[in-house]
């Protein structure tokens, strides 16, 4: 199994910083300079930690965020002051991408218009399907998810799975299966909209789901898997040599409801969030951070060697 | 003596044997059954759809909804005398219903309790209406899905209420409805 071994930098920004200063060759020192002599807006990037490797995987994730509301926007408006730190290639949405009605006007309200900066500067989002969206969604361009349910991407060294939690029938069981088997990536993430492990007060664990695909996140060596539904920041103690991020944050807030139990190894649920990614040659590098741009969590969890394995599980709590 | 009574056993076991009918499996032949009425369903929805564009990526959410609501407006048309039933059957909705007590049954408190705190109250559903766009989508449990005769891509089942009910998925429309199916409290 896996050491569940984290790098924290809870206080991040001081220490980050002190740590990329002292690395003038850095390749994004002058991306960090140009950031640090902005005041205002983007005094918001310099809270968040730079790329530490030259050709990794990057990418920024956001659950439940399709509210139009101003906290939607406020995250809108940090992800993209955050990009100029750390340049983020694309986004993943973990579902509810559109909350309430789903007339023309809402997915510009809900999505284009927060989003703005980013999809002008051809930022790709990948959306998977919540609870609240209309599987119609799927054709909408902008999500590009090919007009399909569940779908596969890749990114670098990294193949993306996204599934429909929704929905978790046979087909999309074996579509999964097949995909899982026939991907050689160095990374695989997959990412749906309910959470298998929760410490949340309101939904929990989505315990039915976990029996049907996490024996073949373990089989298949599945490394890291997002989810949302949720509305706050978890980061779940490795599970069977896995690790679980919840991030349904975004837009929606769901205050103190978080349980911290045996699950949980960071949580926040005082202000909306999102999280910035990178995935390196042996470990993913993350950052969590509140619509103020303060940094939550992060740290360096390190890429498994093995496929997991079923026998090494452990009975969660729940 | 001896020879009288082997006649007679025989005569018994004879019509024994007549009277036994073969096995059936009758779970077998009500998924037949409704296999061959979601195959009706789905010529009457391929007829009454002949014509509407295929659905595409667009960038435009109105060519999306627009398709949406033509679709289930065709099929609503072709359907308009659809009675609840029609594509369950009452065998198979029977059957279904006791899936999903047992199912029900099979649920820790915590989970009843999620799942009973996920579904939408007060809802009054009818065949040939649109599924309500500002209630979510309550998620099927994928053991519940695994129980459950498997659908084309273009139907879904779907829990809200008290209700189970077949969707179609791109016309977001009722296809039929079974009433009654879970519990009115978190019990």
């Amino acid at each position: 199994m896996r050491a569940p071994h984290v790098l924290l930098f809870s206080t991040l920004s001081i220490g980050a910083l002190a740590y990329v200063a002292g690395n003038p060759a850095s390749p994004f020192a002058a991306a960090r300079a140009s950031a640090m002599q902005q005041p205002a807006a983007a005094q918001a990037s310099a809270q968040v930690t730079p790329p530490r490797e030259k050709d990794s995987v990057r990418f920024a994730i956001i659950g439940d965020t399709g509210t139009g509301t101003s906290s939607q926007y406020q995250v809108g408006e940090r992800l993209t002051a955050a990009r100029q730190m750390f340049p983020f290639e694309f986004v993943i949405m973990l579902g509810d991408n559109i909350y309430g009605s789903e007339r023309p006007q809402d997915f510009v309200t809900k999505f284009e218009k927060p989003y703005k900066a980013l999809l002008d500067a051809k930022v790709p989002f990948y959306a998977a399907l919540g609870n609240h969206d209309d599987p119609t969604q799927r054709y909408y361009k902008p999500f590009n998810m090919n007009g399909e349910r569940y779908y596969t991407f890749s990114k670098g060294s990294a193949r993306f799975f996204v599934l429909d939690s929704n929905y978790m029938d046979q087909a999309q069981l074996k579509w999964l299966e097949d995909e899982l088997l026939k991907a050689n990536d160095r990374w695989k993430i997959a990412y749906f909209h309910h959470p298998l492990y929760s410490s949340g007060e309101k939904h929990g664990s989505e315990v039915d789901l976990r029996t049907q695909v996490e024996p073949l996140f373990i089989k298949y060596g599945v490394d890291v898997v997002f989810a949302g539904h949720e509305h706050f920041y978890e980061r779940i103690k490795p599970q069977n040599g896995i690790y679980y991020f919840i991030e349904g944050g975004s837009a929606k807030l769901r205050k103190g409801d978080i349980r911290k139990g045996a699950l949980t190894a960071a949580g926040f649920d005082t202000d909306f969030t999102f999280i910035l990614a990178e995935l390196g040659k042996d470990a993913m590098q993350f950052q969590a951070l509140s619509r103020n741009g303060k940094p939550i969590d992060s740290g360096s969890l390190p890429l498994a060697e093995e496929p997991k394995k079923a026998a090494e599980s452990k009975p969660p709590s729940r | 003596m001896v020879r009288a009574l082997l006649i007679l056993g025989l005569t018994v076991f004879s019509i024994g044997v007549a009277a036994q009918k073969p096995p059936v499996n009758v779970v077998a032949q009500q998924m037949v059954d409704f296999s061959k009425r979601i195959d009706a369903y789905m010529k009457v929805r391929d007829d009454a759809t002949k014509g509407l564009p295929d659905v595409k990526e667009t960038g435009d959410p109105a060519k999306i909804s627009g398709r949406e609501k033509a679709l289930g407006q065709a099929i609503a048309k072709a359907r308009a005398t659809a009675k609840p039933g029609d594509v369950f059957g009452e065998e198979m909705s029977a059957h279904l219903k006791k899936v999903l007590a047992d199912d029900w049954k099979s649920r820790s408190p915590a989970d009843r309790k999620a799942l009973f705190e996920e579904l939408p109250k007060g809802v009054k559903l009818a065949i040939n209406q649109s599924y309500p766009t500002t209630l979510p989508l309550v998620s099927v449990p994928a053991k519940l899905l695994a129980r459950l005769p498997v659908l084309p891509e273009a139907l879904e089942y779907r829990l809200i209420d008290r209700y189970f009910l077949l969707r179609d998925r791109d016309a977001n429309l009722i296809v039929d409805v079974l009433s009654g199916v879970y519990p009115t409290r978190d019990r």
